[in-house]
């Protein structure tokens, strides 16, 4: 270039910032105003260069400009709008619209605050724009592969969106494996059985999981499968994740062989073995009926009141979260479920998941500590050891086009 | 899916009609008048070939996949509908396309690697240090508003071929016509599968007879002639007679079933024509000197 790079759009001539909201995996999120009369809110994202006061041009992290590419080239009702994105000072910016609540702090807010479980009418809405924001991504190829409450906003209007699209990836390229020298990935609780008993191969199945997970936590208000995560050891040999895969087996039942065919193929089956024979000797297996039956009873969702996801919903939520990945609901056959499609005009899920009643969730918090996005020189966390972003391990060897 | 190339951001922001292209092209030039005068350069696809040769050249030893190089040539043709090349330095927007492209592939490469590459290849040229690749990526992302993903024909054609398979030299062929097609301007005007489709009919037509991946042009004017006339015994009078026939008989009712756009494959074979035709004319060392006169110039090396 004749004279070096220089951004045509500047962050601070454009937005003026609010707050400081959270510092994510890879950078720091900010609340912003629009200038020039834009009266809109959003809520910028910045990234780093990888290392503190860096004042040369490194290179941009893979997982980075996948996250940029996919957001500028997503658009859909559920899911997160990416305004724009800038590059300035060797810092980028990615500028969203503003979501005041997602489904973490709704539910916590139930827990902590209410103490009243959330209605299973704004359940049934929350699950069906979820699923629509799947579905879209879905139908363009793209798996988020990180879903959880906290990444699913609301809007103050009520609508859902996905977010934080930072570890979504495109499916029909080469995927490489999640494993190979990676810590944290995916959150563990919303992790697949597929993944956590060895399988390389993501597929979008890997949301659907996740999404019965999420279904179920808004109806009981704890995570259905709340395991605690193996470290990887010094040699980098990605650990059994015994303690996730037993939470799972205690709600679900021990998979079998019958149900997943490809069960007796997946690296860790000896493993799942050894760990079915002591569980089932200690008695602690059930089924998902039983689950069922005690989150009905002690949230109180009750069909005589008008207030609960019915035989339908614990049917959705059987197929979300069947054990083989080729057996379980895709997200256009769950949007075809009874669950939303039974019943009256008065069952149909609503666009807005607070509906008529007007619940007060507390906004987003905001602090003060730090409002210069600009020269802000708080590090964020890295996402730690993404392969592809450190390379380590992988020769560069020859991919034919195929 | 053709649901996802249909609501991308390359078929909503970046594919062009001849006339658009011409327009944006004329108002860069017409905006750096001097600078143009100056320092002539070759026609469009013969520095595009030389371009793809420097791609070629940087990724071979780091074992580059293909797909990463039709991104990387695709990056540098959008960039250039933005940013007149006269004010750059092309050999280092080559480097910082394929180190962009490699990252989107999913196949990506360290940058002080490239950068050592690079300033191997070109020791004069090319990028000085990892850090004027790094600033590039910001220039290229920026004219490119981030939109960075890349529908291609390859994937295309695979999907193409479960209604019609191609036999393996056909395959290889259409393969190779894929590959040439990013020397022209047609995947800034045509949608993905229509060069695939493109490139499947006139691989059968032209039958690979012949072993060398350059194709005649005359062949191909022949296989036009049977596209837009599929009555005028198409191959009759070629090699292969009777067999070639009715193989391209089945390839028009094919055609016809998938009620692709014909004119517009009657269009790329025109622009594929008319590269092969100036293919002749190139030559890398003209090329080179063109651009290292203009790089040394306007000081854009340093
Ligand atoms: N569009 C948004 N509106 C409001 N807050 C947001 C938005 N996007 C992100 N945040 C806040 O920033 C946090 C981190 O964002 P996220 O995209 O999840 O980053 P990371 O990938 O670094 O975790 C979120 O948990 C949320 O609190």
């Amino acid at each position: 270039m004749l004279s070096g790079y220089t951004s045509k759009k500047r962050v601070n001539e454009r937005y003026r910032i609010i707050g400081f909201i959270s510092s994510g995996t890879y950078g720091r999120v900010y609340k912003a105003q629009g200038r020039n009369g834009e009266t809109r809110e959003f809520a910028i994202k910045k990234f780093k260069p990888d290392k503190e006061g860096e004042v040369q041009y490194t290179g941009i992290s893979q997982s980075a400009i996948r996250e940029m590419a996919l957001c500028t080239e997503l658009t859909d009702p559920n899911v997160i709008h990416t305004v724009e994105i800038i590059l300035e000072d060797k810092c980028i910016f990615i500028v969203f619209e503003y979501a005041e609540h997602d489904l973490l702090q709704i539910i916590h807010y139930h827990t902590q605050q209410s103490r009243k479980a959330i209605a299973a009418k704004a359940i049934k809405s929350i699950l069906w724009q979820l699923l629509n924001g799947l579905l879209y991504l879905h139908r363009n190829w793209v798996m988020h592969r990180d879903l959880k409450p906290a990444n699913i906003m609301v809007t103050k209007a009520g609508e859902v969106k996905i977010g934080d699209l930072g570890l979504a990836r495109l499916f029909y390229k080469p995927l490489h494996s999640l494993f190979t020298g990676d810590k944290v990935v995916v959150t563990i609780w919303y992790r697949a059985p597929e993944l956590l008993l060895g399988s390389r191969h993501y597929t979008p199945a890997v949301d659907l999981w996740a999404v019965g997970c999420i279904f179920a936590e808004l109806l009981s208000l704890r995570p259905i499968f709340k395991g605690e995560e193996a470290k990887m050891d010094s040699k980098k040999i990605v650990p059994f994740q015994r303690n996730q895969m037993m939470k799972i087996i205690e709600v679900l039942g021990m998979p079998t062989k019958e149900r997943w065919p490809l069960l007796t193929a997946m690296q860790e089956y000896a493993q799942l073995q050894a760990l079915g024979s002591t569980m089932r000797s200690s008695g602690r297996t059930r089924t998902l009926k039983d689950w069922w039956q005690t989150t009905m009873q002690n949230n109180q969702y009750s069909p005589g009141q008008g207030n609960s996801p019915g035989d339908e919903g614990r049917d959705l939520l059987q197929g979300l979260l069947e054990y083989d990945p080729q057996k379980r609901l895709t997200a256009e056959q769950a949007l075809q479920h009874p669950y939303f499609t039974a019943g009256g005009e008065a069952d149909k899920p609503s666009k807005n998941c607070f509906g008529s009643v007007k619940i007060e969730y507390p906004h987003r918090r905001v602090s003060q500590e730090d409002n210069d996005i600009r020269t802000s020189s708080v590090p964020g966390t890295k996402r730690s050891g993404l392969p592809d972003d450190s390379l380590i391990g992988r020769p560069a060897k020859r991919l034919k086009e195929g | 899916m053709a649901s996802s190339y249909w609501d991308s951001t390359q078929r909503r922001n970046w594919t062009y009609t001849k006339p658009e292209l011409a327009d944006i092209r004329k108002k860069l030039e017409d905006s750096e008048r001097v600078l143009v005068s100056q320092y002539p350069l070759p026609d469009r696809r013969l520095l595009s070939q030389y371009f793809a040769q420097q791609l070629q050249k940087l990724g071979k030893p780091l074992s580059v996949r293909q797909q990463a190089l039709a991104t990387a040539q695709i990056y540098i043709r959008r960039f250039y509908t933005k940013v007149e090349i006269r004010r750059t330095n092309p050999l280092l927007v080559v480097a910082t396309a394929l180190y962009l492209a490699c990252k989107m592939e999913e196949c990506p490469q360290h940058i002080r690697l490239l950068s050592a590459e690079a300033n191997h290849n070109w020791p004069d040229f090319g990028p000085k240090e990892p850090s004027r690749i790094g600033e590039c990526e910001f220039a290229l992302i920026a004219e490119m508003n981030s939109q960075l993903i890349i529908h291609h024909p390859y994937r295309s054609m695979t999907e193409l071929q479960s209604s019609f398979p191609l036999s393996q030299e056909e395959n290889n062929l259409a393969w190779n016509i894929i590959n040439d097609h990013y020397l022209t301007d047609l995947p800034l005007l045509h949608a993905p599968h229509l060069i695939a489709i493109t490139a499947m009919v006139l691989a059968v037509v032209l039958r690979p007879q012949q072993s060398t991946h350059q194709v005649h042009a005359a062949n191909v004017a022949n296989a036009l002639q049977a596209l837009s006339n599929p009555k005028a015994a198409p191959g009759a009078n070629g090699p292969g007679g009777a067999n070639i026939q009715i193989r391209i008989q089945k390839l028009i009712t094919w055609l016809a079933e998938s009620s692709a756009d014909i004119e517009a494959i009657v269009d790329c074979t025109q622009e594929l024509i008319s590269l092969y035709e100036v293919w002749d004319q190139y030559n890398e060392k003209v090329c080179r000197e063109q651009i290292n006169r203009f790089v040394k110039g306007k000081g854009l090396e340093k």
